[in-house]
């Protein structure tokens, strides 16, 4: 197997319990413990009340997608091998939305609105990012 | 104390524009820089202000360009390197100007894409790294990178959400490159027909090839000044009417102060062109016409950043100046008096002469 060749995460004070929760397989996020708002990203204060007191808080994972882009000019080199290539924005069902990859869908088949839930791509032995596949159930 | 009518533009300058590396910044934007001060006739001592959005490693610094042309300045201002503080770049050298901080500001924009477009995507935009997002939603992680791919994420939810197309959109790019044919300074000005739209390549789908930026080299520097200096200028002076700021929002700007409008006055100014599509949707841009120099909101009237040149946006600057003098020979507004530049940030500044 070769080396993981691509960018990854950037992981600071802020967003490291993120990071540690996907090693897990989990999805988490912040929730303020005041206000009970979810945010992300990662930040040390809630936007709505500025709260600094925050839980880590599992998500189920489920969300949809709420626009998405492919690529087809090679800007890493790294992400040549996958031309054309589809990132999405998921509106998670608790509100926040992330940008990911949707896995084993032609970009043909993707649609803004589509569910989708997150799976776990072991891409280091440090690192598993959240990625999307078409909802289950 | 209101801004309107206070200060005014005396002299604009551009470089030439090219696609292929020709120059330095630094030489391009001293070229434009001796350009605004023939066209204003102001005398290089006259400038005591200098501003400036597009800094190192795109463009020159404040402090390199005022040692290099031997400025005196009393007032230096340096934003973000982003084509979205022109606006509020200008509005600073207008409030520098009415509040007595400098006499005569100018706004200097020399750069160069061209060597730098490593900057623009991919490895070399170290800014796509920043904690939890890039400034257009980069993520490097999963691949998304380049000012273009924030501008797609846009226009797909766009597309979905008003069930518009990339075909109708084409009469963007399309109106541009006609302005642009008759722009002898513009890089581009072979004709581009809705088949050539469609059938070039994508970028990130879904935006073709022309529906991006140029990435090109060039120069614009513009001269504001007090309106009584103004008045004794050499070329007729274009006023600052009014001005809203960065996130003022796109629903008040087309009524900015002094409430002159989209739908309220001929002439309309956008620039990024992928950017804000709920602007585009209310200026009604797809509309057969609309926004060509003949039509009721003509945009973009030198070709803009997709057809003329991307100096950032300072060139739509140099070139509403110009309509509003009446220099612009065939691409000539006919009546114009009153422009707007506006961006999908918010910011809007109009100008009159």
């Amino acid at each position: 197997m070769t080396a993981y060749g691509k960018p990854l995460p950037r992981i600071t004070p802020d967003n490291r319990p993120f990071w540690d929760a996907t090693r897990r397989h989990e999805l988490a996020l912040q929730r303020c413990a005041e206000c009970r708002r979810f945010r992300y990203p990662p930040a040390p204060v809630c936007p709505e009340c500025l709260s600094e007191r925050v839980e880590w808080v599992a998500v189920s994972g489920r969300g949809t997608v709420s626009t998405f882009v492919v690529f087809h000019h090679r800007y890493f080199p790294s992400f040549a091998a996958d031309l054309p290539y589809n990132v999405v924005q998921v509106q998670l069902d608790e509100g926040p939305r992330l940008t990911a990859n949707l896995v084993n869908v032609p970009n043909a088949e993707i649609t803004i609105g589509m569910r989708v839930e997150v799976v776990f791509d072991d891409v280091t032995p440090e690192v598993s990012l959240p990625r999307f596949r078409r909802a289950t159930t | 104390m209101t801004i309107r009518d206070r200060t005014a533009i005396v002299g604009v300058g551009t470089s030439r524009f090219s696609k292929a590396p020709t120059d330095t910044p630094m030489r391009l934007a001293a070229q434009a820089f001796k350009s605004a001060l023939a066209d204003g006739g102001v005398g290089r001592d006259e400038v005591d202000g200098l501003v400036i959005n597009i800094g190192w490693p795109l463009g020159v610094d404040y402090d390199r360009f005022a040692e290099a042309l031997g400025l005196r300045i009393r007032f230096a201002d340096q934003s973000w390197t982003h084509g979205r503080f022109v606006g509020p770049t200008l509005q600073h050298a207008a409030m520098a100007v009415a509040t007595g901080l400098a006499r005569c500001v100018a706004c200097v924009c020399g750069v160069s894409f061209i060597q730098e477009r490593g900057l623009l995507g991919g490895p070399g935009d170290f800014e796509g790294t920043r904690e939890e997002g890039g400034t257009h939603e980069e993520n490097p992680v999963y691949g998304l990178t380049a000012p273009a791919a924030g501008a797609a994420l846009s226009v797909q939810r766009y597309f979905a959400l008003y069930g518009a197309t990339s075909a109708e959109l084409g009469a963007v790019p399309i109106a541009f490159r006609k302005h642009a044919a008759l722009n002898p300074a513009a890089i581009m000005r072979s004709p581009l027909t809705l088949e050539d739209h469609q059938a070039s390549r994508f970028v990130v789908e879904p935006l073709h090839l022309f529906d991006c930026c140029l990435v090109s080299d060039g120069a614009a520097v513009v001269l504001v000044t007090s309106a009584e200096r103004a008045r004794d200028g050499a070329r007729r002076p274009v006023f600052i009417a009014g001005m809203q700021g960065m996130r003022a929002g796109p629903d008040e700007f087309l009524f900015a102060t002094p409430g002159l409008g989209i739908g309220q006055q001929r002439e309309f100014r956008y620039t990024p062109t992928e950017e804000q599509l709920s602007v585009y949707r209310m200026a009604g841009v797809t509309q057969k016409g609309r926004i060509e120099l003949h039509g009721e909101l003509p945009m973009n009237t030198s070709g803009g950043l997709l057809s003329e040149a991307h100096v950032s946006g300072w060139n739509s600057i140099a070139e509403i100046v110009r309509q509003l003098r009446g220099d612009c020979g065939e691409r000539q507004v006919r009546g114009a008096r009153v422009m707007q530049w506006a961006t999908a940030w918010g910011d809007s500044t109009i100008f009159h002469s």
